[in-house]
């Protein structure tokens, strides 16, 4: 519970500013060493602009491309979402900023888009998709009919909309997109300080990417603090889980190789220890590590837009406050009264780098427990069937949890609804079949049309105290057209992450792993070589058939006689007539 | 044996086909005896004909000049033979009637063999300076082809294509661009070589190599050439030689020989042959003479197989089934020969075995040894007392499984068990497996790879190293950064159960009593199983890649791990037990048998095969022999692998899935070996459909049976005495087909009596499937007894129960129609999925085809009908199920018990279907062949 008031404390640390100075520039850095060699780094930028100076066009905190691209397709709220791999909720606990901050694995994209119908919001949807997918060199022009929904109770505005605006609320994933450094530059172009000064220049597309997980998050909504006084605020995030051991590797020499025998930790306790045997020891002390070894650089000062911030330390550890810590000249040290939590105010013209020594851990940080496990697997096997199975498992003993699970399937997967079906597992590991209506209070099924859009299913689930609830359905698979395979080397379809939100203050999201479906794929290269050898065959025998029918093999002396008998050889023949006439026939032609 | 009177007529004439080539003249006839005995020649191994006699530029000197005249002769493969000498046959034929016997050979054995090879040579070897030897018959085809274009083209100079006009003495640059462009291996510029020649010799240049025709009389009569030879074709003959088969209507002159039959048109043609002889050479009356006899005789013979339905329906099915028996089995002795196999080769470039560097050795070596000595202090003390027999037994008890938990933990693995049960044939078969997974750093969750080390190995053993070697490599890939699928080590307790309950519950399709997976990953990419059962070091590494019902990993995964032990790692790799393969016809042969018993009794081979039915791939790593490669070599290559495998980006689908493997580094195709079960189990087919036919016609003494009783009934209707003649005359003639002779099949006896023979089947296969093991061996014998006496009580009932002794034979062959149709059919479907069990059995069901009641004629005396039947019954039943069965196992020297218990373990755990196929489609065949035969005795 303590990381989760420190998160919230977090947020409102990061959502302080903006209530005392209308148009400021914030940024955030929180270092949090993770168990099993973990670090979790959380970048946050926030850009505020007045709505009177965005609606005249004039940008100073706010991206001018992103401003314009916004004001060109009247979208009024955006959420934009780059996550790869998985977040480990069983070592790391809950997610950081309570999941709202990260998108299923792909990218995920939702907006609030103010038009008169739906057919114009799709319209404005679809220049949305493509300018942004030019903006953040991301396929997200591949969002089109089929990948899109209108979530009915998943997503609600954070923003403050003026009542007369007619917002469409729109979704699109793309869970195949593999995110990577060119949608990490483009991001960071966004920043005031493009990632010369401040927390922004230790974003390293090497170190960044080696991350175990990593989110990146543009969200774009206005605030209002009264009447008139309204902001547009950019809040811009990168979340990463870092191997400490992985990104201590020097840069020329990554490579894992078995460490020389003598540098080997053993457990010399063991009897057979020797020489050439040797039980490893994972040492229990916290690591130590220092920015400049896991970024691979230092913080080059502040950013000095971000200076003026009232709240002037940019960057925030979290460890025990018996940690041996070093910085770097210039910068003070703040420790919080909470004991794991401490904060720098650098000297904005000197590089900034932090040390945390290696040292036997004493106290840890405590991690929050999550609210709910979730796990959707595809079951079965063939070409032709499967069915899905998602597993909720309450871990808390007291409470129940209410939430609402949404997922998309494309058009390509048919589920069928009536096989849904939900067991009940308690503690004692006895499985219960339920009625599906005991668990599921209310259902949005929007059936898939072929080629046109996919299927959209929101379940409002309550899952009881201490127990296991498994849902599953079956599904058929559409056999595809063959144009309709992508053109590359493929392992199969993706399946967007589900996505649940719990009905919390404030709401907490999990997304779940993303599916890879396998369709029942020809082998291309076969078809291509029959369909080359049937037409040269058929053509070299039709060919010589064709000839042989439609020839007609006469001697030479009949050609004559049969060409004078056609209509061009009897005109040929009057012609001449007529030239021998004209020409007084001088001479005769043999 | 009951002859049909009227059967429909052949849908083709085989009498033009043979008379063709019964009419191909002696040269001809020669070249093609001489390219066949070359061919034969080539097969055994001693001397290569090909090396001896191709054109090969710098092998040509003085000495070897025979070689200019032997390389159209030799060929290299049975596909190179029979194109070239289909190609050449009518041309060859053509030329020596257009220009005699004896020209034929002067030209032949002289310029044009020598002139294009020289006109090779000087190109080949003079201007390219290269050295590739040619052999085979095109020479001569294209040759041929070329002086034909010419005289094409002094008749038709050009066809249009559109508006253009090709002329036509182009026509064999075509063909020839065209055959080197779609027949790999040819010699562009030896044919060219041919067809230049042959323009020379069509453009009528080489008219000074003929031997004037003055010699060829002279010679001709002083040895009296055609009088001694045969097909022989004379210098007078040689104008009209061509012109003589042309025309088709012309009229049949008065000839002594006529039969009163209409011959067959096809038959015309010799006639109108040996007439124009006739006028033309009456002095030599005697020769024409003896040649018109022979052709007569040759006629006579075609009519006789025309007219004679005897032949047709009664003895060529058999004929044809005992000829597509012998093919089936000596299809299959090829497939080992060079010919017939391919190498093998990585299909699917992504793969890439063996281009990185296996980092797993230094001190990684000291933690195996640490995991090892950890291990070992778990198990019981009886391991330690016994380890000096060499005998060593430890069960997978929770203590170890508990350890191996606690390590992999603190590898940073997450990790789960999942408890199973099993029971079959009254025994429990239950354990709890291990499993941890490595996630793959950024990865989606959406592939893994499997990492199996069972407890106990495919032959029992403990596995001790190959679990320890597991855990070892999980604490050393969990530090790599590079994975893209998740990575998932399984430790079973045995390789029977234990991966089977875990794949199953992975894919949700398990049983009751298994538990579900806590944990799960993405979809399965491929699987590697680690065995290393003994202490020492180790010379090669086996691999194993049999599954369940004879399913077989992709192609590639196999190849690659050849690749990477043998290529990366300089290990040796073997299969299928051949540890000591010299890679020759016999040890091919042994390996292709080998595997082909494996997949036919299609048994788990270990905990890899498993994973087959789920479309895994995956393959058994056993080290084998002592030699000097260590575990850490072994980690290697399961690391290199590994890394391959995680270089997929899309599922293995690029190799092939059916195939026969004789050698690490050879193998055969589905479609090259495919033919030869297809063959056994078509000559069921074959003879099934002829009885069917021979059914549908009354025999000859029941049509005229009928007649009489119909001339009786009907006095006035048609005359009886014509109707007898038109009778007879059916045995000679079958053009004119009559009503009279078909007959109303009554198929409810057979359709019933084999359909219920079918359905019985089902009873012992739910007594083997589901007695306690320990009545396995009762069980048996008693349907050893059972198959004594049920063939003989069935015939009895058949006899009893069909009163009408005219039907009888109907419906016996009624019987086997039915029982040898499903037989066909089930056999050639199963040689698409199950090739070596489709082969086995229908090898063993052979016999079937050819038993059949022995009918009660005069010619048979009944004491030798019953010494008869009761041989046959013997001999049958020597080849049914149990006793093949017992067989096999007295052989082996494995118990009835053990095998009968594995098979019910693999009916309820795997999957496994060899059993439906036993009891289900060969022992209903069994039966009513053993009661046809049967019914020889009533």
């Amino acid at each position: 519970m303590l990381a989760r008031a420190l998160f919230s404390l977090l947020a409102f640390v990061a959502l302080a500013p903006f209530v005392f100075a209308a148009s400021d520039y914030y940024e955030n850095l929180l270092l949090q060493p993770l168990p099993q060699s973990a670090l979790l780094a959380s970048f946050t930028f926030r850009g505020n602009e007045s709505q009177q100076s965005f609606d005249e066009r004039h940008f100073r905190y706010f991206p001018r491309a992103l401003g314009q691209i916004l004001r060109h397709t009247n979208t009024k709220e955006l959420h934009l979402r780059f996550t790869t791999g998985r977040w480990d909720a069983e070592s790391w606990g809950s997610r950081p900023w309570n999941g709202s901050k990260e998108g299923g694995t792909g990218v995920e994209l939702w907006a609030w888009i103010d038009a008169p119908s739906d057919q114009e919001a799709f319209a404005k949807w679809i220049t949305l998709t493509q300018s942004l997918s030019g903006l953040f060199c991301a396929s997200l022009n591949f969002v089109d009919s089929t990948r899109t929904t209108r979530p009915a109770a998943l997503f609600d505005s954070t923003g403050d909309h003026p009542a007369s605006s007619n917002l469409h609320l729109l979704h699109g994933t793309l869970p195949g997109e593999v995110v990577c450094t060119e949608n990490l530059t483009p991001f960071v172009k966004l920043l005031p300080c493009k990632g010369k000064a401040g927390i922004s220049s230790l974003m390293d597309g090497h170190k960044l990417f080696d991350a175990s997980w990593q989110s990146m998050s543009v969200d774009v909504r206005p605030i209002c603090t009264g009447p008139d006084e309204c902001v547009v605020q950019i809040d811009q995030t990168v979340d990463i889980v870092l191997d400490i051991d992985r990104s201590k590797r020097p840069r020329d020499n990554p490579i894992p190789r078995p460490v020389p025998t003598e540098e080997l930790v053993c457990d010399t306790s063991k009897p057979y220890h020797s020489e050439d045997a040797c039980y490893p020891l994972e040492s229990a002390a916290e690591k130590g590590w220092s920015l400049h070894e896991i970024f691979g650089r230092t913080v080059s000062g502040v950013c000095p837009l971000a200076e003026n911030s009232d709240d002037n330390e940019p960057i925030c550890l979290r460890v025990p406050h018996d940690r041996g810590v070093y910085v770097s000249p210039g910068a003070t040290e703040r420790k919080d009264e909470t004991g794991f939590s401490r904060c720098f105010s650098l000297d904005p013209s000197q590089p900034f780098d932090l040390l945390v020594q290696e040292q036997d851990a004493t106290v840890q940080v405590p991690l929050d427990e999550p609210v709910l496990r979730a796990e959707r697997t595809i079951v079965g096997h063939g070409q032709e069937r499967g069915g899905m199975r998602i597993i909720f498992d309450n871990p808390s003993d007291a409470h129940g949890v209410d939430f609402v699970y949404f997922e998309t399937l494309p058009w390509f997967l048919r589920p069928y609804v009536h096989t849904l079906q939900a067991t009940i597992t308690g503690r004692d590991g006895i499985r219960h079949q339920v009625l599906a209506s005991q668990i599921i209070r209310e259902t949005f099924y929007r059936p898939a049309i072929d080629r046109e859009r996919g299927t959209q299913l929101e379940l409002a689930i309550s899952v009881p105290a201490a127990s296991t609830v498994t849902l599953t359905y079956d599904f058929e698979k559409a056999i595809l057209r063959y144009t309709e395979y992508p053109p590359d080397a493929n392992r199969g379809f993706n399946v967007a992450p589900a996505v649940i939100k719990l009905s919390q203050d404030p709401p907490v999201y999990i997304r779940t792993t993303s599916l890879l479906l396998p369709l029942p794929t020809p082998d291309f290269s076969m078809p291509y070589n029959v369909i080359i050898l049937t037409s040269t065959v058929i053509a070299l025998a039709f060919g010589s058939v064709f000839n042989l029918l439609v020839r007609r093999f006469v001697s030479a002396d009949e050609a004559a006689a049969l060409t004078s008998q056609t209509l061009k050889g009897r005109l040929l023949g009057k012609v001449v007539a007529l030239k021998d006439r004209l020409g007084g026939k001088q001479s005769k032609t043999e | 044996m009951a002859t049909p009177t009227a059967l429909p007529p052949l849908p083709f004439n085989p009498s033009r086909a043979r008379s063709y080539l019964l009419r191909l003249p002696l040269f001809t006839r020669l070249v093609l005896l001489a390219a066949l005995v070359f061919w034969l020649l080539e097969l055994q191994t001693v001397w290569s004909v090909v090396q001896w006699g191709a054109l090969t530029p710098n092998e040509i000197n003085l000495g070897t000049m025979y070689r200019l005249n032997t390389y159209p002769l030799i060929h290299v493969g049975f596909f190179h033979f029979i194109l070239n000498v289909v190609a050449l046959t009518p041309l060859l034929e053509r030329f020596e009637a257009e220009h005699g016997t004896l020209t034929a050979v002067a030209l032949f054995i002289g310029p044009l063999s020598t002139l294009p090879a020289g006109l090779y040579l000087l190109i080949e070897k003079g201007i390219f300076n290269r050295n590739a030897s040619v052999v085979g018959a095109s020479v001569w085809v294209f040759l041929l082809l070329a002086s034909e274009a010419i005289r094409t083209f002094k008749s038709h100079p050009y066809f249009s294509l559109g508006s253009t006009k090709i002329p036509t003495w182009t026509s064999p640059l075509f063909v020839c661009a065209v055959v080197s462009a779609l027949v790999p291996n040819t010699s562009f510029l030896g044919h060219m070589c041919a067809i230049a020649v042959g323009y020379l010799l069509g453009l009528g240049y080489l008219k000074v190599f003929v031997p004037p025709e003055k010699i060829l009389r002279w010679i001709e009569g002083k040895l009296n050439l055609l009088g001694r030879l045969p097909h022989y074709v004379s210098v007078d003959q040689k104008t009209f030689g061509r012109y003589g088969v042309l025309p088709t209507s012309a009229p049949v002159g008065d000839r002594p020989h006529q039969s009163a039959v209409v011959p067959p048109r096809s038959v015309v043609h010799l006639q109108i042959i040996n007439n124009i002889n006739w006028v033309y050479f009456p002095d030599r009356h005697q020769h024409q003479c003896r040649e018109v006899t022979d052709l007569m005789a040759l006629k006579s013979a075609i009519r006789k197989l025309r007219s004679n339905p005897q032949f047709l329906y009664v003895r060529l099915p058999y004929l044809l089934s005992f000829l597509c028996i012998v093919a089936g089995v000596v299809w299959l002795a090829l497939l080992p020969l060079d010919d017939y196999s391919r190498r093998t080769y990585i299909s699917e470039n992504a793969l890439l075995p063996g281009q990185v560097h296996a980092y797993f050795s230094g001190s990684e070596q000291n933690v195996f040894r640490g995991y090892k000595k950890e291990i070992e202090s778990l198990l019981p003390a009886s391991y330690h007392e016994v380890q000096e027999s060499g005998v060593r037994d430890a069960e997978f008890t929770p203590v170890v499984s508990d350890k191996i938990q606690s390590i992999l933990r603190a590898a940073g693995l997450k990790v789960a068990t999942q408890n199973y049960e099993y029971s079959s044939s009254g025994i429990t078969h239950q354990g709890q497996n291990t499993y941890a997974i490595i996630n793959a750093p950024r990865g989606d969750a959406t592939e893994a790879i499997v990492l199996v080390a069972a407890w106990k190995t495919a032959d029992g053993e403990l596995n001790l190293n190959g679990v320890t070697l597991a855990l070892t490599l999980a604490r050393y890939f969990k530090r790599w950064s590079l994975w893209s699928k998740d990575i998932i080590f399984v430790f079973p307790p045995d390789s029977k159960s234990g991966t089977q309950a875990w794949i199953d519950a992975y894919h949700d399709m398990q049983p009751a009593s298994i538990q579900p997976l806590p944990l799960k990953s993405g979809a399965l990419q491929g699987g590697l199983v680690i065995e290393y059962p003994f202490d020492h070091r180790f010379e090669s590494i086996h691999i194993v890649y049999d599954g369940v019902n004879g399913q077989l990993p992709n192609l590639d995964l196999f190849n690659t791990a050849v690749a990477i032990a043998g290529g990366q790692m300089g290990i040796g790799a073997s299969l299928q037990e051949m540890w000591d393969h010299k890679n020759d016809y016999r040890a091919r042969l042994e390996t292709i048998l080998r595997g082909m018993l494996k997949q036919g009794l299609g048994y788990a081979t270990g905990a890899h095969s498993s994973f087959m039915p789920y479309h895994i791939d995956a393959i058994t790593l056993q080290p084998k022999g002592e030699g000097w490669q260590d575990e850490m070599a072994l980690g290697r290559t399961v690391e290199s692998l590994c890394r391959s495998l995680n270089n997929l980006l899309e599922h293995l689908h690029q190799s092939f899935f059916f195939y026969l493997l004789m050698h690490t580094n050879r193998f055969v195709s589905i479609g090259t070996y495919l033919p030869s079960a297809m063959l056994v189990a078509g000559n069921f087919t074959i003879m099934a459909i002829a009885l069917w036919m021979r059914t549908g016609y009354k025999s000859r003494a029941a049509v005229k049976s009928s007649d009489e009783q119909s001339s009786d009934g009907k006095p006035s209707g048609e005359k009886p005495s014509d109707e007898k003649s038109e009778v007879e005359q059916k045995s000679s003639q079958t053009e004119t087909k009559d009503a009279t002779g078909t007959t109303e099949r009554q198929l409810a006896l057979p359709l019933s009596l084999v359909v219920g023979l079918h359905l019985l089947g089902l009873i012992p296969l739910y007594t083997f499937n589901n007695l306690s093991y320990k009545y396995y061996t009762p069980a048996t014998y008693a349907y050893i007894l059972a198959d004594i006496l049920l063939p003989i009580f069935l015939s009895a009932l058949l006899t009893s129960s069909s009163t009408n002794t005219t039907t009888n034979p109907h419906q016996h062959h009624l019987i086997k129609s039915f029982s040898l149709l499903p037989l066909g059919l089930f056999l050639s479907t199963l040689a698409t999925l199950n090739f070596s069990l489709s082969f086995i059995i229908g090898l063993l069901c052979t016999p079937l085809t050819f038993i059949h009641r022995i009918p009660k004629t005069a010619s048979i005396p009944a004491p030798l009908r019953y010494a008869l039947a009761l041989t046959g019954l013997v001999l049958l039943n020597l080849l049914s199920p149990p006793v093949v069965l017992l067989a096999a196992c007295t052989y082996s020297g494995t118990s009835v018990e053990t095998v009968l218990t594995q098979a019910a373990f693999g009916w309820d755990v795997w999957g496994m279907w060899t059993q439906v196929v036993v009891w289900c489609v060969w022992w209903p065949a069994w039966l009513s062949g053993g009661a046809l035969l049967g019914c020889s005795f009533f």
